[in-house]
């Protein structure tokens, strides 16, 4: 079991993900943008950071270099869940310092597959 | 993970798409009134993120068409291509085909259909290539080997992007029987020289067994460029090219999952039945039920000893009690409120597309967004305005020249305004233009023999006549007004609501249509009537006045009585004769008669008196028992007996129909 | 942040009463007996700063003793740390003993090919 954010403004992805995550016995958190996710990750220390790239009040990107700053989280995963299937977009989000990504659309098995390899 | 534990979600995705869809359309209209750039990100999100749900969620045909759309705002947000009246129109119109494809997807339909199809070869056009491909990809051939090395060198920072050497080779052992040699040649020679949080060490891997290359390059797909990575076949076995690979069998499953869930949709009725609720009035609650438990021990305490000394504190205890159940009413109530913008929001479109086929330039300005109210009311308030606001763009405002022949601006003004006034919501629809024009109205009201004259009629009984059954004041009846609806149904569906809707009008200077509604459906303000043993609710909102008339007030005409009230002759219904009711006061001079107004007329109710007035919670009667004529719900007094609320408008629908028979 | 922690798991040496969490406290210099570095339970990026400070400090006392009984999680920048202190302190002539390897730091040094250059202690059995 790992302790993980599920970052997304929309309702249904974020639902959608935490749902498929906690059934798979994972303690899951939920924020709906990069401002609160920042908060939620002041105050607790994930395994594992999922995270939409879009996003209102604060971006994927900029809620990545701001995790990144922490010290706490350094080398911790960080997921971009991105529609983005261009390369430039996926660089975009390791540059940031997002350990990589997970391109939307993904079902349920895909996710698990993905949390799997990388909290190994 | 069953499908089936997904099609939660997908409902949730609906309504939010939908709502996304509200601000795509939104947003460009600013857009094409001049907005500035920050709109193009919102549009752009509010695309992406239905994109992206669609394919989850099962709709891949929804998916690839949001991604034409998205592909081309990228080009507007990145400013690779200008935005345009065009782009806004093409735009407005995916947002349009976008509703209806998850409407369809509602109904359990196919979802794309000829429009579909068509806008997405516009949007293709515009992007200015041809329909791309669909989802068939073509592989290139796979190497295969029986046992490779990998020579892997992470750069100094792939530790701190969470890529941690440890998981990739053991991802790789997973493939085959892993032998790791590190190589320190990096390593700084002293302790003190070794920044943690940076790699230094390299590997040379051999893997054995029957693996592909594709596979060990997926394992480093996320680090191609944090690392040097070498992959080498030791023994390279050639396989032919393999056909391109379709995932169709994919998107077929996703079909079924999808058909399901929309049957599921269609069961749970029309309307949807969640409500999105904030965290803050969540937290509100819980607090409220703490207070509660709190106040509810205090008074645990008392159980079985009523000292004298303690009744000051039983009596806090009480009004304790009774705050906090008000104020758990109230946040309990306020989770069914949500913002009347959402209503609003579809107008902007509308009167942008009626005011352009028209040739009439309209202003529209919305007031009281915020103003919230309950979502059953919020549901169903949408088609009224819906055609006042048509009505106010077709027959109220004139068209440019019309104006300008009046003395007046070119731009008219058509304004929505909602406001909380005493226990109500008050939404007015009002404009600048023309006015009510009482003579055309009259003269049609005699051609519909709905009246003999417009003689003695004051101008408010004569404005009150566009709400009659079948009446229509424009000339020609247009495709926009004149759908069969009228004015009549306006009233009715308010009236359904427990509402009113009144008209102000002055010739040449506009007109404002004001409906009144009360906050919810779950309460009533209303006065407590007697009638013999029994005792019935009258909606506040629908009494006028009530009045103790002298015996020969009250005429016996065929069919029934009538009393003069005010100029106006009204019928009276007698409660105790509509619900059968013993024992009751027959004499006029001894009853009260409490004129109410439903369903746009009025009546006189004589009823034994009126004990006072109340807040009646309304328990349905329809799903305690059945529907019964004349009676809109039920309500438990504070003695525990029950009372009936008077439904006005059906008690006067069926006294009219019994004065008919 | 210092890297300390209550939880105790059972030391596979069996030796857990000499085990320090946090704080490497040097247990008497002169009386032969060697300072002992408890690792982490939880001995990845984000701790090491505080253990690289404890293993810098190490270095200085005559002898040293590590024990990583209580590792739970490791990750590839943990052992690295390890394998410089190891090759310095050896340098030094400390010549570093293990007081507990859990089972999650042996099986991570072994996929790295660590294990040797850590001299690790063969597995205890069961």
């Amino acid at each position: 079991m790992a302790k993980i954010l599920a970052v997304d403004d929309s309702a249904s992805m974020r639902g959608m993900v935490a749902f498929t995550l906690r059934g798979a016995g994972h303690d899951v958190s939920e924020a709906e943008n990069g401002q609160l996710a920042l908060d939620q990750a002041r105050g607790s220390r994930y395994d594992l950071v999922l995270a939409d790239v879009n996003m209102p009040v604060m971006d994927g990107l900029s809620m990545v270099r701001e995790l990144r700053t922490m010290p706490e989280y350094k080398g911790v995963p960080i997921l971009m869940l991105t529609t983005e299937s261009h390369t430039d977009k996926k660089m975009e989000g390791k540059a940031a310092g997002a350990t990589g990504w997970l391109v939307k659309p993904f079902d349920p098995e895909q996710l698990l597959a993905t949390v799997k390899r990388v909290l190994g | 993970m069953s499908k089936a534990g997904l099609a939660q979600f997908q409902q949730v995705f609906i309504e939010e798409s939908l709502e996304g869809l509200d601000t795509m359309e939104s947003s460009l209209l600013a857009l094409d009134d001049g907005g500035d750039g920050e709109l193009v990100h919102t549009i752009f999100r509010a695309a992406h993120s239905i994109k992206g749900g669609a394919a989850t969620f099962g709709f891949p045909e929804m998916s690839s068409f949001t991604h034409e759309a998205e592909s081309l705002l990228d080009e507007v947000r990145s400013g690779k291509r200008a935005i345009d009246g065009s782009i806004i129109e093409l735009l407005l119109r995916t947002v349009d085909c976008l509703r209806g494809m998850f409407a369809r997807a509602q109904a359990g339909e196919p979802l794309n259909d000829a429009v579909a199809e068509g806008l997405r070869n516009e949007l293709a056009a515009a992007m200015g290539r041809g329909i791309p491909a669909g989802g068939v990809q073509a592989r290139r051939a796979e190497d295969q080997a029986d046992a490779w090395t990998v020579r892997f060198r992470p750069h100094p920072g792939m530790l701190a992007s969470g890529n941690d050497p440890l998981r990739l080779i053991r991802e790789l052992a997973g493939l085959g029987e892993l032998r790791a040699t590190p190589e320190f040649d990096r390593l700084p020679a002293t302790l003190a020289g070794l920044e943690p949080s940076e790699c230094h060490l390299g590997w040379t891997i051999t893997l054995r067994g029957p693996v592909k290359r594709a596979d060990i390059a997926a394992v480093f797909d996320w680090v191609e460029d944090e690392c040097d990575l070498a992959i080498e076949a030791q023994h390279v076995v050639a396989k032919p090219a393999e056909a391109p690979i379709a995932t169709a069998p994919v998107a077929a499953a996703a079909n079924v999952a999808d058909a399901g869930a929309a049957r599921a949709q269609r069961e749970a009725g029309a309307e949807s039945s969640s409500v999105r609720v904030s965290i803050d009035k969540i937290d509100g609650l819980i607090n409220l039920v703490g207070e509660l438990v709190i106040t509810q021990s205090m008074l645990d305490t008392f159980r079985g000893e009523y000292d004298a000394t303690r009744v000051a504190m039983l009596e806090q205890g009480l009004a304790q009690l009774a705050r906090h159940t008000r104020e758990l009413q109230e946040t309990v109530m306020g989770i069914r409120m949500l913002p009347i913008a959402s209503v609003f929001n579809r107008f902007p479109r509308m009167v942008r597309d009626i005011s352009q086929k028209l040739g009439k330039q309209v202003k529209l300005e919305l007031v009281g967004e915020q103003t919230e109210l309950d979502k059953t009311v919020l549901e169903k308030i949408g088609d009224p305005m819906v055609h006042l606001v048509r009505n106010a763009i077709d027959h109220g405002l004139e068209t440019p020249d019309k104006r300008r022949a009046a003395g007046k601006s070119d731009l008219g003004t058509l304004k929505l305004e909602a406001s909380h006034r005493g226990g109500n919501i008050v939404v007015e629809v009002s404009d600048d233009g023309a006015g009510l024009n009482r003579d055309a109205i009259v003269a049609k009201a005699v051609q519909r023999g709905l009246i003999a004259s417009g003689e003695g009629l004051s101008d408010e009984a004569v404005a009150d006549l566009i709400f009659q059954p079948g009446f229509s004041t424009a000339a020609v009846t247009t495709d926009l007004s004149g759908r069969g609806v009228g004015m009549d149904v306006v009233r009715r569906n308010v009236a359904d609501l427990g509402g009113t809707v009144t008209i102000r009008s002055t010739q040449g200077k506009g007109s404002a249509f004001t409906i009144t509604l009360p906050l919810t459906l779950a309460i009533i303000d209303g006065l407590t009537a007697a009638v013999g043993g029994e005792r019935y609710i009258v909606p506040l909102v629908s009494i006028v006045e009530s009045v103790q008339l002298k015996p020969e007030a009250v005429r016996s005409v065929a069919g029934g009585e009538l009393f003069r009230f005010r100029g106006e002759y009204l019928p009276v219904i007698r409660l105790h004769d509509a619900f059968g009711c013993d024992n009751a006061i027959r004499a006029i001079d001894q009853g009260l008669m409490v004129v109410v107004e439903g369903d746009g007329s009025r009546v006189g109710l004589f009823v034994d008196g009126l004990i006072g007035q109340q807040q009646a919670v309304v328990k349905s009667l329809e799903a305690n028992y059945r529907r019964v004529q004349g009676v809109s719900g039920a309500t438990i007094l504070a003695d525990g007996s029950v009372a009936l609320i008077v439904d006005i408008a059906g008690l006067v629908r069926l006294q009219g129909r019994r004065k008919a028979a | 942040m210092p890297a300390t922690a209550d939880k105790h798991s059972e030391d596979a040496t069996g030796r857990g009463e000499s085990r320090s969490m946090g704080k490497a406290t040097a247990q008497g210099k002169g009386e032969s007996e060697a300072r002992v570095i408890a690792l982490p339970p939880d001995f990845r990026l984000a701790e090491l700063a505080a253990v690289k400070a404890e293993l810098l400090e190490a270095l200085e006392a005559p002898a040293v003793n590590i024990d990583g009984a209580a590792v739970e999680r490791v990750d590839t920048a943990a052992l690295q740390l390890l394998v410089a202190f190891r090759r310095e302190s050896t340098a030094r002539g400390q010549s570093p003993a293990w007081h507990g390897v859990s089972t999650v730091m042996r099986d991570a040094a072994s996929l790295l090919g660590l294990a040797q250059v850590l001299e690790l202690p063969a597995p205890m059995p069961a």
